[in-house]
């Protein structure tokens, strides 16, 4: 398996995706949606099994890999959601998001590298990373749902406020979770756990920011108000991900591979 | 209500001017003295510092000190610190970690954290504060540690030959060796490596065929490839102690049926690098080989009687005493082939209470997923 097949397994997951979302809309019954989705779910999780394995170590390496977990788990957390709360919209919204990220990966790969340095060969390698994507992707709900509670008229926000806390709890959880782990094998790797590097100081500051967010209440900030922090995180953490590479400050990083 | 809520107000301006102060205080130091020198809170001051902290746990909340606990007063300084990051995260060669305001507001932060703990234990429901204790002690304990704590903090770099023993190391950005309390002989230093592999370049721009999707050759006896529209056959690859690596290639393009065949080699310190040219610009050649791990085997010894035998590689350090040896680097001019290789040595005695603070914020973590957005 390489990434050379990856296209025939992505578009048929995206088929997949699109009609369970649509069938989710449009037919009575909810079966024929979720065995759609779940169908898109392990075509996709097959392929990077079958990467895996032909490489001899997670695929979670470069740019290009990390948005393909990403394609995955933003559809995993959507669907997950969805089941749990019942918003087609979020389902369709994380399918959209997946294509982008999907698309992204077929046409700028940036998959060529495949030697693993040696202070990434740790069993913390697969778990960091993972668990940080993941964060992600609860993040990038939390934000889309902040953004139509915003949208809505004040008042009729639904049960979108007791959404987002879920999402950003969990997301946090996750993401303090992935930065502790990063510590721990930074200890081992590089005899520090912290050395406030350029990826160091962004995981910090996104971390902060949605601290600030979770706080909110207690400085008597509105819920509707505090909800223009969520998007404002969200853009720490996109720097966090893609952005800090191309900072001033990427070349003092010891993250850059 | 609205006298309430203009109360509220009142001491929310109170808590900000406050905070304002203590940083624009730290912006007055900054400007006088310059740099903080971390050194200042080295052992015993960090661990007053730490128990002056934890003392603040034991004071009234409704008292003037007590009040600076409140959820008002972290917001402020979550929005201060971020700000203060953001900095650091923008400006090349800032050093906004040693600086007097950054280390006021960590201050401050460590302190709000021990009032607002104190508060939580007045009234203690384990049910109801389980998760915020966790979270909030485990950070209040990380932040000690890894703060004032790290002052003690001692790492020094140290070449070994091998066949020597070494007991001098430098600091960090020094150049005059120190004795050191531990000595490290070197008995063997290897590396393994990952194939060095064929690529087609354009000499002009250096860009790796073709643009923006290259694609690569394992350089292995008879692995074979398609680049561009080149398919490229490796012949005989050659790699022996002290030499570059060398390969015979032939390259056939499909379009043209023209064959093109001979020796590439990435070169080494001493050998000159060769490429085989297909055209003017075009030319096959052949990447460094990447090292895939390299170990270093070892004795420590410390002054204390320790002696250690041990391997050391990237990822997996040495415990000797209080100390750990790291693996750090070797002569990368020399590759596979160095005879010396490059040892960290870290001093770290706050490094229990830091795992101790991890495990707990990572508990705490847990409690997240487990209770979601349920207020207490």
């Amino acid at each position: 398996m390489s990434w050379s097949e990856f296209i025939y397994f992505a578009a048929g997951s995206l088929i997949l995706w699109y009609s369970g979302t649509l069938a989710l809309y449009k037919s009575k019954k909810a079966m024929w949606g979720n065995l759609l989705i779940a169908g898109g779910i392990l075509l996709f999780a097959a392929f990077i099994g079958l990467l895996w394995g032909s490489m001899d170590h997670p695929p979670l390496r470069t740019m290009g890999e990390t948005r393909l977990w990403y394609s995955l788990f933003i559809v995993l957390v959507g669907y997950a959601t969805y089941l749990r709360w019942k918003y087609k919209w979020l389902m369709a919204y994380s399918v959209v998001v997946s294509t982008v990220f999907v698309l992204v990966n077929l046409l700028k790969p940036e998959i060529h590298t495949t030697n693993l340095m040696p202070a990434l060969q740790s069993i913390w390698f697969v778990p960091h990373v993972t668990v940080y994507i993941l964060s992600y992707a609860m993040m990038g709900a939390a934000t889309i749902a902040a953004l139509i509670a915003l949208w809505r008229e004040e008042g009729k926000e639904g049960e979108l406020f007791a959404l987002i806390d879920n999402l950003i709890f969990i997301g946090f959880g996750f993401l303090i979770a992935g930065m502790l782990m990063g510590a721990i094998w930074a200890k081992e790797a590089w005899g520090d756990y912290w050395t406030w590097d350029p990826k160091e100081v962004w995981a910090f500051i996104t971390a902060a920011s949605y601290l600030v967010y979770l706080h909110a209440s207690y400085a008597n900030i509105s819920k509707r108000k505090a909800l223009i922090i969520i998007p404002l995180a969200f853009i720490m953490l996109m720097i966090t991900w893609l952005g800090v590479e191309y900072l001033a400050v990427a070349q003092e990083s010891i993250h850059s591979y | 209500m609205a006298g309430k809520s203009k109360g509220k107000q009142e001491t929310f301006i109170r808590e900000l001017l406050f905070i304002l102060a203590v940083t624009i205080a730290g912006f007055a130091l900054q400007f006088v003295i310059g740099t903080l020198d971390f050194a200042i809170f080295a052992w015993p001051v960090n661990i007053v510092l730490a128990a002056t902290l934890l003392a603040l746990a034991f004071v009234k909340p409704d008292s003037f000190v007590g009040k600076f606990g409140s959820g008002r007063v972290s917001v402020i300084l979550l929005v201060s610190i971020t700000i203060m990051s953001v900095y650091m995260g923008l400006v090349p060669g800032n050093d906004v970690k040693h600086s007097w305001p950054f280390a006021f507001t960590y201050l401050m932060i460590m302190a709000n954290l021990a009032l607002t703990i104190g508060r939580r234990l007045r009234n203690f429901k384990l049910k109801r504060d389980y998760s915020f204790m966790l979270n909030h002690f485990g950070l209040f304990l990380l932040l000690v540690a890894a703060g004032p704590g790290s002052a003690d903090m001692q790492r020094y770099f140290m070449r070994v030959a091998e066949g020597q023993t070494e007991w001098r190391g430098e600091g960090e950005g020094s150049q005059t060796p120190k004795e050191l309390p531990l000595a490290i002989t070197l008995n063997d230093f290897s590396m393994e490596e990952y194939s060095p592999r064929i690529a087609l370049i354009d000499k002009t721009t250096g860009d790796t065929q073709p643009l923006g999707k290259p694609s690569l050759i394992e350089c292995e006896e008879g692995s074979e490839g398609l680049i561009s529209e080149w398919s490229v056959v490796v012949d005989t690859f050659d790699y022996r102690p002290r030499m570059a690596p060398r390969a015979y290639i032939t390259a056939t393009n499909k379009a043209g049926n023209s064959v093109v065949s001979g020796w590439v080699s990435c070169g080494n310190h001493f050998q000159p690098f060769s490429v085989l040219d297909i055209s003017g610009n075009l030319c096959f050649a052949m990447t460094f080989p990447e090292p895939k791990k390299f170990t270093s085997d070892v004795v420590v010894y410390t002054k204390k009687g320790v002696e250690k035998k041990g391997v050391v590689e990237v990822n997996s350090p040495l415990t000797a005493g209080s100390w750990k040896v790291y693996q750090y680097s070797y002569d990368t001019r020399a590759g596979r082939d160095s005879e010396i290789s490059v040892f960290e040595l870290v001093y770290d005695p706050w490094i229990i209470p830091v795992y101790a603070g991890i495990i707990l914020v990572m508990l705490g973590s847990l409690t997240l997923f487990w209770r979601g957005g349920k207020k207490e």
